[in-house]
């Protein structure tokens, strides 16, 4: 039996069982917002009925296309939003208390700054305005600001700051306090592939440390890279929650066998149904799923076909994130669930 | 705690404006004007100058109220830099004080920085002024400047920048007139009179933190009066932030 660490998360039981809030990092039942038009009173489901557990120590990525409620959900947990239905805790607190906030570092998508600041001014503002004290919000913001690789010019004022500066900075802020849980919307977004290394390499970093991060984010290896389990928001609903490797491995593959071309053979027909095309000078065979490779091999061999190679390809993330919008566009009555992903 | 450190970020803000250099080079030119208008005063360039001086702390500080607190929230709003501070363990009507308590602080600063140079030039022009008088002149036109702050912080929370400074500027004005709209109030039909005294009321009382005319002539006013202006623009700022900070408390931020 494996005995959970305090860097190894617990995964929730699955279902609508009651949680307890006190032992989550986050813990969202039944959220609901909708949006009300100021002129018109027209009301907008922004989102419906979510429910979410996010277990301490784990990263979890949040997966949706534009409009899903990603944002949405992120910033009732973060307060700057109200429920219209449903309850969520941070750390055990209600998100209406302030005290929820104690321990959290938030990125928004595409933070904004005051740019009459220099870089650790405003680390520093950030560090104060989360409970740090004077003595200690200064070497923390120029220890913060050094790591997100801006402490070269501590005093440029953040008006002369490029967008993946800012990136970073806001990342720093979120970070300045060591929070115990980070809050990420969209962290990669308009950074630069060296950026967003960076970036994968904080919340690694954080994650060996024992922080619970919830991310959202578009770019699909990242969050294949760094997430312990995925959840997939979709027309405001949650539409999966699951480990990352069961995700995967339920999003099935196909199978390619590749052999010397120019040999008739015939396929027989229990092998299921199988691609068949030719490229590069070899005969190509697409299996939609493992369980007649045994068969089609067989075939090979005894027409005598040269096999090459016999390569197993798993769909990844962004195969199944796409199934599961079109499943949902399938069923929703306006078809307009999906967006870009 | 939270609170006071919004206040000096926006301490910082407001005296990094642009605007505030040139309100102060503003100041020191109307200062100078009444040096020019003063050979056609008939003799009363000292009070020429005391009155002038001490209006243009209460007209500056207008100015800067109106193009800086009125959309103190509201950029931050617009900016999305909240999202940043409201996201951090702060409640809203502490984040709400600490802007009032630091736009206030600019606008006090701002006013002793008047007030001295307005002192310096009377002296350098051998005017003999009360120096209490004027300390308390000074301290009142501050005062009036704080409940204008409050009044543009709660409106800055809840609408435009266009719509708080035109609101803000309107109570400013109806508050300059609250002992004529009193008087008024009289002289209407009761149910009107009501009205008009109720509106009277809400309205900021101005006129009592205006004492230009007592340092004009060199008096001090008493210790009442300033009890009474301190009382009242703490209860007044109290109440309007604490009217703004309900309303805050209950916004989305999308």
């Amino acid at each position: 039996m494996q005995i959970p660490t305090s860097l190894e998360p617990q995964r929730p039981a699955a279902g609508r069982s009651p949680a307890d809030p006190a032992g989550l990092a986050v813990c969202a039942r039944g959220l609901g917002k909708d949006y009300v038009h100021d002129w018109t009173r027209k009301v907008t489901r922004g989102l419906d009925g979510l429910d979410l557990d996010v277990c301490r120590g784990e990263v979890l990525g949040i997966l949706g296309p534009n409009g899903a409620g990603k944002t949405t959900t992120l910033k009732i947990l973060t307060g700057l939003l109200k429920p219209t239905r449903g309850q969520a805790w941070l750390m055990g607190e209600p998100v209406e208390r302030t005290a929820s906030r104690r321990n959290l570092g938030f990125l928004p998508e595409q933070p904004y700054f005051y740019d009459y600041l220099s870089g650790l001014e405003y680390l520093e503002l950030a560090g104060r305005l989360s409970g740090l004290d004077h003595s200690t919000a200064r070497p923390r913001a120029a220890h913060w600001l050094e790591r997100v690789g801006l402490g070269d010019r501590p005093r440029l004022r953040l008006r002369k700051y490029s967008k993946g500066m800012l990136q970073r900075l806001g990342l720093a802020a979120a970070l300045v306090h060591e929070p115990q849980l980070l809050i990420l919307d969209e962290p990669m977004s308009g950074l630069d592939p060296f950026g967003r290394r960076d970036v994968r390499e904080l919340i690694l970093e954080q994650r060996a440390r024992g922080v619970t991060v919830l991310f959202s984010s578009h770019i699909l290896p990242d969050v294949e890279m760094l997430c312990d389990r995925v959840a997939i928001i979709l027309g405001g609903r949650l539409a999966r929650v699951a480990p990352l490797d069961a995700l995967v491995a339920d999003a099935g593959g196909v199978v390619e066998i590749r052999c010397a071309s120019g040999h008739g053979f015939e396929l027989p027909g229990e092998c299921g149904p199988i691609e068949r095309m030719e490229r590069a000078g070899e005969t190509v065979l697409r299996l939609a799923d493992g369980a007649g490779v045994q068969r089609v091999l067989a075939a090979l061999l005894r027409a005598g076909v040269p096999v090459r190679a016999v390569t197993p390809q798993r769909h990844g993330l962004e195969a199944l994130f796409l199934r599961e919008a079109d499943a949902v566009d399938a069923h929703s009555t306006d078809g307009a669930a999906r967006r870009s992903a | 705690m939270s609170a006071f450190v919004i206040a000096h970020n926006t301490f910082r803000e407001t005296v990094r404006d642009r605007l505030m250099a040139g309100v102060l080079v503003a100041g020191a030119a109307l200062l100078a004007v009444t040096q020019i208008a003063t050979p056609l005063a008939l003799g009363e360039g000292r009070r020429l100058t005391v009155d002038l001086g001490l209006s243009s702390i209460s007209l500056l500080g207008l100015f800067v109220v109106v193009l800086v607190g009125t959309s103190l929230v509201a950029k931050e709003l617009d900016r999305r830099t909240i999202y940043n501070l409201l996201s951090r363990p702060i409640a809203r009507p502490a984040y709400l004080l600490g802007k009032w308590l630091g736009i206030t602080a600019a606008l006090l600063a701002l006013a002793l920085a008047l007030g001295g140079a307005l002192a310096l030039l009377l002296a350098w022009r051998g005017w003999m002024v009360s120096a209490a008088s004027l300390a308390q002149g000074v301290y009142l036109a501050g005062l009036e400047l704080a409940v204008v702050a409050a009044v543009a912080v709660m409106f800055s929370a809840l609408s435009t920048p266009v719509l708080s400074a035109l609101y803000t500027l309107g109570l400013y004005a109806v508050g300059q007139w609250s002992d004529d709209l009193r008087a008024f109030a009289a002289h209407f039909p009761p149910a009107l009179g009501r009205i008009v005294g109720a509106l009277a009321d809400v309205v900021p009382n101005l006129p009592l933190f205006n004492m230009r005319t007592l340092v004009a002539d060199g008096r001090p006013t008493t210790a009442l009066h300033l009890a009474l202006a301190t009382g009242y623009a703490l209860t007044y700022v109290a109440c309007v932030l604490a009217l703004g900070a309900a309303a805050f408390e209950r916004k989305d931020f999308k």
